[in-house]
């Protein structure tokens, strides 16, 4: 059976390691971007496959970020593809928001 | 209803990563094109937290004070729920039943498919790759790290909600609580029995 | 184990409940429900979920019409694993959409 296109996220039936058992809960920002996917997605602005298709086209990266990393770079992902905004509107507002935190 | 929302916590601390603003902005430039209104936000965070994570401990202690709502939870999840007066949006719902010859478990191996609108949000130990990894594969040895056992003239079933279908355990319901009202029910049903790690205590 | 009721009615389908039944072994790129680790596997029909827009099209921004066929299909663990270290009797159990069903 061929290996050679299977993605890091169709990952049952791998070997892994122990389990941490205990639920972390999630960050104020993690449930705010809950909410935000999840507001999108009910009015269909997205759905929840072009999300999930995004977050598995990161491909050999998918390790490198966490659940909510994940999920928000896929949400860009497709909201720039619909063209909601532009990656340079993003960084401008990525930079106003950084700012505002730095100065709290 | 035990749900210990302890470890969310209210306010983060240190510096804001990467993601997090990414998704800020986001969210700002949304509001301020009009594509999303603040309020619709404020509202979904509300209902992920004051609402959806209460809601299946009161339909299973309806299911287990009912044995007529049971089967009809049984034949169709979404359905016995709206009955119930819980609109669960878009989670189409297969409730499985545990019995003294079965044991359920539930997992999305391919992302983290849960039914939010019934459960809330799911633990982190469920999103984490090594429960998505090993609980299709070993879900004996998977459920013994959360301190379950199931013998083995016991079926173990693991549903693996790869699809457009959500899942939910319906416990066997535990000794010593006949009479009970289901508040009293609801009580001590816990999230973690109802994804199948663990089991039904009174 | 009783047999469930059909979930929602499906317009035509090629399966019935106790159907036997074999995933297809096919490593198509890009978005797919169908994990790695049950291709090629053999299972049995346990019942009929409905029909649904395709997600493999949806991902990608298409209407995912005309609608697709999505099954519960049931597997023995040890068909799946030959390596199971569990009762013969554990079963795991997958949705699974018509186009990834033969008929075995």
């Amino acid at each position: 059976m061929s290996e050679h296109t299977k993605q890091p996220h169709d990952m049952g039936g791998e070997a892994g390691g122990p389990i941490d058992t205990v639920d972390h809960g999630m960050k104020f920002w993690e449930r705010q971007a809950n909410a935000l996917r999840n507001t999108l997605s009910r009015s269909k602005i997205v759905r929840l496959d072009e999300m999930r298709r995004a977050a598995e086209d990161l491909g050999a990266r998918y390790y490198e970020l966490e659940y909510f990393e994940r999920t928000t770079h896929a949400l860009r992902t497709v909201l720039l593809e619909k063209g909601y905004f532009t990656e340079t509107e993003l960084a401008a507002k990525m930079a106003e928001v950084r700012k505002r935190y730095d100065d709290a | 209803m035990s749900h210990d929302h302890s470890h969310d916590k209210a306010h983060d601390e240190g510096p804001p990563s990467e993601y997090e603003i990414m998704s800020r902005a986001m969210q700002e430039l949304l509001v301020a094109k009009g594509v999303i209104s603040a309020e619709q936000i404020r509202s979904r965070m509300e209902k992920f937290e004051q609402d959806f994570p209460y809601r299946g401990a009161r339909v299973i202690a309806h299911a287990w004070a009912d044995a007529a709502f049971k089967q009809r939870l049984l034949e169709d999840g979404k359905a016995a729920c709206s009955e119930f007066g819980l609109d669960l949006e878009a989670d189409r719902l297969i409730a499985v039943e545990n019995t003294p010859q079965v044991h359920n478990v539930i997992v999305c191996t391919l992302c983290s498919c849960y039914p939010r609108a019934l459960l809330g949000m799911p633990p982190t130990w469920y999103k984490s790759e090594n429960y998505r990894r090993r609980v299709v594969r070993e879900p004996r040895a998977v459920l013994k790290e959360f301190g379950t056992e199931i013998p083995d003239n016991v079926t173990v079933r693991v549903h693996d909600s790869n699809a457009d279908m959500r899942y939910v355990v319906v416990p066997m319901r535990p000794k010593g609580t006949e009479g009970w009202s289901e508040q009293e029910l609801a009580e001590i049903i816990t999230r973690d029995t109802l994804v199948g790690v663990t089991l039904s205590k009174a | 184990m009783t047999t469930p009721s059909a979930y929602t009615d499906a317009p035509t389908r090629r399966f019935s409940v106790g159907d036997r039944v074999v995933v297809k072994v096919s490593f198509p790129p890009g978005h797919r429900r169908t994990p790695h680790y049950i291709r090629g596997k053999r299972g049995v029909i346990e019942r009929v979920c409905g029909a649904f827009p395709n997600p493999e099209e949806l991902a990608y921004g298409f209407s995912g019409e005309p609608k697709r066929v999505l099954y519960r299909v049931r597997f023995k663990q040890l068909e799946v694993w030959p390596d199971y270290a569990g009762p013969d009797a554990d079963w795991l159990e997958l949705e699974i959409y018509e186009h990834w069903l033969e008929q075995a």
